[in-house]
């Protein structure tokens, strides 16, 4: 798929655990390492509104369109 | 098809319990030990079951008072985390986790008995085939020789659950 989840960059840059992360978002780890892996069937609006204002970032950040 | 086939085993049923009690007395001690020997071997499936060592056993052809369903369905995403996944959809849907093993990767749930129900053993186990992950899913009746539809459509809901829980 040409969607790529940039979600592991943007915890690396704010030295952020995916457990800390999965805490304070509500979603489950599992959930989040499905994400990460790009593995999702869809994403949420507010779950990645939840997660850009978590990591504080835009969600062009987390998901990245490729050719 | 399927609807012909439970009406013809409702009619083999209704015809075999109609010879019995026209054959046999309700004194008659034959019929009192076969009673006894089906709520003996019913309480016997009822402790057992709630083991993966008894997987064989429920699983079994040979098994013949239970019945069989076989379904397997592979997603993309590793097993070990497919593994994490279906214990959180398991938990949150109407089976109850009763065992699982993390080194053999297997998952034993079940259903409850209820008046339209004698009840259902799910074992999960998981396989990799290059980047996908089989699951292979055996749903075992507790005690009945034949189905009528339910593993089916208890395995559909599953499905829809964990497909529904692919949307984070």
């Amino acid at each position: 798929m040409p969607i790529i989840v940039n979600l592991d960059v943007m915890l690396a840059k704010r030295k952020m655990k995916l457990k800390e992360l999965s805490e304070k978002v509500g979603v489950s780890t599992v959930n989040l390492s499905i994400l990460k892996q790009g593995k999702v069937k869809a994403i949420r609006f507010s779950t990645l509104n939840a997660i850009c204002l978590t990591l504080k970032c835009q969600p062009g950040d987390i998901l990245e369109y490729v050719k | 098809m399927t609807t012909f086939k439970h009406i013809l085993v409702a009619i083999l049923i209704m015809l075999i319990s109609g010879l019995i009690t026209y054959y046999l007395k309700p004194n008659n001690p034959i019929i009192m030990v076969f009673l006894f020997l089906i709520v003996v071997f019913f309480i016997f499936n009822l402790i057992i079951r709630k083991s993966l060592s008894f997987k064989n056993y429920f699983t079994n052809q040979y098994n013949l008072f239970t019945t069989k369903v076989w379904h397997q369905k592979s997603y993309d995403i590793p097993k070990d985390l497919m593994f994490e996944k279906i214990i959180e959809v398991i938990n949150s849907s109407d089976f109850k986790l009763v065992e699982t093993n993390k080194e053999k990767l297997e998952i034993l749930a079940i259903s409850t008995i209820t008046f339209k129900s004698w009840g259902e053993n799910l074992y999960i186990s998981f396989e990799t085939n290059g980047n996908e992950t089989i699951m292979k899913f055996c749903s075992a009746t507790l005690f009945q020789i034949y189905s009528w539809g339910k593993n089916e459509k208890n395995y559909d809901n599953l499905l829809n659950d964990i497909e529904n829980s692919l949307i984070v």
